[in-house]
């Protein structure tokens, strides 16, 4: 092999004696330029070798190690192992070597070494006795070891091994020759280093050039223990001639390279199990992916005229009952309008010195309470269109409203939130104390259990109904009025709050723990909140800048769609008893209803029927609306 | 795929049809590349499936990538691909699969890349204009009765369709891959600093499978596919 006579080279070039051959006046330490361009293949099937020479000689020097140095064909060449130096027993050499290197702190690694020498110590012993005399020179170089520091620091591992053996054979050589000299000596062992593995140009002189400075690395082998051997193990990087001749050898083309596209490829999101895939059904069923997102309506089925409607953000003044009527509040009138029938009816004037600040259905859906600009609350039968009592208690209007059975939160804009029997004559059964400015959003949830409140004081409070003397949860972190509240119909301690139009933001949380959930930024005001029924989904209205709906998806918050709903702010929206359609009455005086949620043929309510309005909307039938 | 350049006429000397007509090509493989990469990614399930969308390519619904890491990491590698293919620089492309937990390879493309000689090419100045509403690459025009650009989307569409249905016969994945693109490229080549010299990477103890050719005017590709042989 080729190898060890390639090898011994990259020593001497340590010596500086390369800077010659090579680069002139290089440094001895930097890799040579040249060497990354080459490549060689080793001849191993499964691997390749790439430009490195780092590669390219450590497999040489596996392979030599492994093998034996004695096969490489420069041996041959380099002729017999008669020598008169009776240190040279080779066997004992190449365990030396192997041994040897390893301690050194040298940057070479051992195995770039080892070939090397071997090598050396049969080459070396043939040519012996004729270099001698070049090799003191080589002694010299190697000096630095002792005293000759005015070698160049290239000085290294070759020369120095080289010296040392020499010392042992002859020390009294050293002074003679000069660093220079020995440096060209080396140059030219290195010269026929390379030679030994094709047909050789070389000068015999040359040969025996090289011959020496092998001999001289032989003989380090032998002094294992000097320090010289820290610098044998670096191994200089190659020269293109010595590429070359490796590749030869291994019958490989340099002409190419392998090139891996080094970053690393992204991570798979998951393990997949190809089975599935090959197994999948022709049609996509329960699809995640966006091109399967269920399709929503964005034209409003119907539109009605909402004249005088206040534009009043504070204000609750839409509602749908499980009746199928749609209640709105119209300046001083109250209007129910039937969707079954498509009629409508004014249920109630107030009286000219105030207007109605919000009007709620009750559960069962045949009463309509009314709150007015001056506190009073009035209770309708609208099948009698009759006002069965009134209730006062607040001095300001009342603007939200909300039912629980039998029993009626009413909220003003004190900030107070009464609780009203409506059986009793003493209606008034409890009253809530948290909020300290306008209370706009009041919610219970459709069991009872908790109530939901929203104010102009950026507060959320979360009650007990067991415990109403103060709320169980106060939650801060809306930065603006909270109008839209909502309960998720199917995990019932779900509660998403919408903040004005400084916040803008939809809160999600636990009422069990007090924990938010999550959250999204909507990017404008949230007028309303209403969750589907039918879907994992919430809708949202906006009033400043968007005037939009929004359906969002729970849990992954993804915005399914934007229907640019009104061309100005909705104030106010409300769900069909069947949870399909969702009504919305806007600034711009209109009263529009969305198919928002629409059923699929066969699928069904996700709440299969709670208490209140969602139990009666189960059992009736598809809302029609004419 | 839109042609971004004139069709070369026949007036233009043979040199410069040459060129565009290797720059076409190199484009058509190029594509090739960018599908068979996207469709062996998803049909041996190293991405998951929803992470693809179809596009209709080749008269087949080829799966492409939707995941923007992907698609750029892909994009990436095309785009140095196609300098050094313009170059022809490149013998061969691979995909390798590596398992995530063992670090083995087990499974290996390989598209080799001939380049036809310039001899082949002659003819191609006496082409007439190309047909401008046919959207194949410029090079199509000129050598239009040498290889039209229906016979070699016919030919890579069959490959596609061999690799698709490679699947029956390669052993299974276990899901958990990661992938590495390799190419052979010439030693002259300029390499950005993303690319380094790595080993081949062969599928140890592999059985190979010769897969289907397609060829260009100017190139032609083969496709060998190795993979482990069970234990």
């Amino acid at each position: 092999m080729a190898t060890t006579s390639v090898l011994t080279p990259l020593k001497t070039r340590r010596d500086g004696i390369f800077s010659t051959r090579l680069a002139g006046g290089r440094a001895p330490m930097t890799p040579s330029p040249k060497t990354p361009r080459t490549q060689a293949v080793v001849p191993e099937p499964s691997e390749s070798i790439h430009h490195g020479n780092a590669n390219l000689i450590s497999r040489f020097s596996r392979s030599v190690s492994k093998t034996n140095v004695r096969d490489s064909p420069k041996s041959n060449i380099a002729t017999r192992p008669s020598r008169g130096s009776p240190r040279r027993v080779e066997q004992a050499l190449s365990d030396y070597t192997l041994t040897g290197t390893a301690p050194r702190p040298s940057t070479a690694s051992s195995a770039k070494n080892t070939p090397s020498r071997s090598r050396g110590s049969r080459a070396g012993s043939a040519h012996r006795t004729p270099k001698r005399t070049q090799s003191k020179v080589n002694y010299t170089a190697a000096d630095r070891f002792i005293p000759n520091r005015n070698a160049s620091e290239a000085i290294t591992s070759t020369g120095a091994a080289v010296k040392l053996g020499e010392n042992d054979h002859t020390p009294g050589r050293r002074p003679k020759s000069s660093a220079s000299d020995g440096s060209a000596a080396l140059a030219a062992g290195a010269a026929s280093a390379f030679d030994f593995g094709r047909p050789q140009h070389t000068s015999s002189t040359s040969d025996a050039a090289a011959s020496l400075s092998l001999e001289g690395l032989r003989l380090n082998d032998n002094n294992e223990d000097d320090e010289d051997e820290a610098p044998r193990s670096k191994a200089s990087p190659n020269t293109v001639a010595y590429q070359q001749s490796v590749a030869e050898a291994c019958g490989v083309s340099i002409k190419q390279r392998i090139l891996a596209f080094k970053p690393a490829p992204p991570e798979s999101s998951r393990p997949i199990d190809l089975r599935s895939q090959y197994n999948r059904p022709l049609k996509p069923a329960a699809a995640s992916a966006s091109q399967f997102r269920r399709r929503v309506l964005t034209a409003p089925e119907r539109v009605l005229d909402a004249p005088g409607l206040v534009d009043d953000y504070y204000l609750n003044l839409l509602d749908w009952s499980s009746g199928n009527q749609v209640a709105i509040g119209l300046e001083r009138n109250v209007y129910v309008w039937s969707a079954e029938s498509g009629s409508v009816h004014s249920l109630l004037e107030c009286p000219s010195d105030t207007y109605i600040a919000s009007v709620k259905w009750s559960g069962d859906g045949a009463y309509v309470a009314a709150g007015l600009g001056t506190g009073e609350v009035q209770i309708w039968d609208v099948e009698e269109q009759t006002k069965l009592r009134s209730m006062h208690g607040h001095d300001t209007r009342v603007s939200v409203m909300g039912w629980n059975k039998h029993l009626l939160s009413t909220g003003a804009r004190s900030g107070l939130v009464f609780n009203h029997d409506v059986r009793i004559a003493q209606h008034k059964v409890a009253e809530l104390v948290s909020h300290t400015s306008e209370v706009c959003g009041l919610e219970w949830r459709a069991d009872g259990a908790q109530l939901a409140t929203g104010g102009n004081d950026n507060l959320v409070s979360i009650w007990d109904a067991r415990q109403l003397t103060a709320p169980k949860f106060q939650k801060t972190n809306h930065k603006a009025a909270i109008k839209a509240l909502a309960w998720c119909p199917w995990q019932s301690n779900l509660l998403a709050t919408g903040g004005g139009s400084h916040d803008r933001h939809i809160h999600f949380w636990n009422t069990t723990s007090g924990a938010r959930v999550n959250s999204i930024d909507t990017g404008s005001q949230v007028t309303s909140l209403r969750w589907s029924m039918g879907y994992k989904e919430l809708v949202s209205s906006s009033g400043f800048p968007d005037n939009s709906l929004s359906i969002w998806s729970y849990p992954t918050l993804v915005k399914n769609i934007e229907i640019p709903a009104h061309e100005s702010r909705v104030l106010h929206s409300a769900l069909s008893p069947d949870g399909q359609m969702l009504a919305t009455a806007a600034a711009d005086e209109s009263l529009k209803f969305w198919k928002v949620f629409e059923k699929k043929a066969g699928s069904g309510n996700l709440v299969g029927g709670g208490s209140g309005a969602s139990a009666k909307a189960g059992l009736t039938k598809a809302t029609t609306i004419r | 795929m839109p042609s971004a350049m004139p069709p070369p006429s026949s007036r233009e000397d043979k040199s410069k049809t040459h060129k565009l007509a290797l720059k076409g090509s190199s484009k058509t493989i190029v594509e090739f590349f960018d599908f068979a990469c996207n469709t062996i990614l998803f049909q041996r399930g190293v991405y998951p499936p929803e992470d693809f969308t179809t596009v209709k390519k080749y008269g087949l619904p080829m799966m492409t990538s939707c995941d923007d890491q992907v698609k750029a990491y892909i994009k990436k590698i095309m785009h140095q691909l196609s300098r050094w293919m313009q170059k022809s620089k490149i013998s061969k492309l691979v995909i390798v699969i590596t398992s995530k937990e063992t670090g083995e390879h087990v499974e290996r493309w390989q598209f080799d890349v001939n380049v036809f000689s310039d001899a082949s090419k002659s003819k191609a100045a006496s082409a007439g204009p190309a047909d401008k509403e046919n959207s194949a690459p410029a090079e199509e025009g000129a050598t239009a009765e040498q290889k039209t650009d229906d016979v070699v989307q016919k030919e890579i569409q069959a490959l596609f369709r061999q690799i698709t249905g490679s699947v029956t016969f390669l052993p299974m994945l276990d899901g958990n891959c990661t992938f590495n693109v390799l190419v052979y490229a010439d030693a002259d080549s300029e390499v950005p600093l993303e690319w380094g010299d790595s080993d081949a990477k062969e599928v140890k103890n592999a059985e190979k499978v010769m897969l289907r050719s397609f060829s260009t005017n100017n190139h032609r590709i083969d496709t060998v596919v190795s993979y482990r042989l069970a234990e």
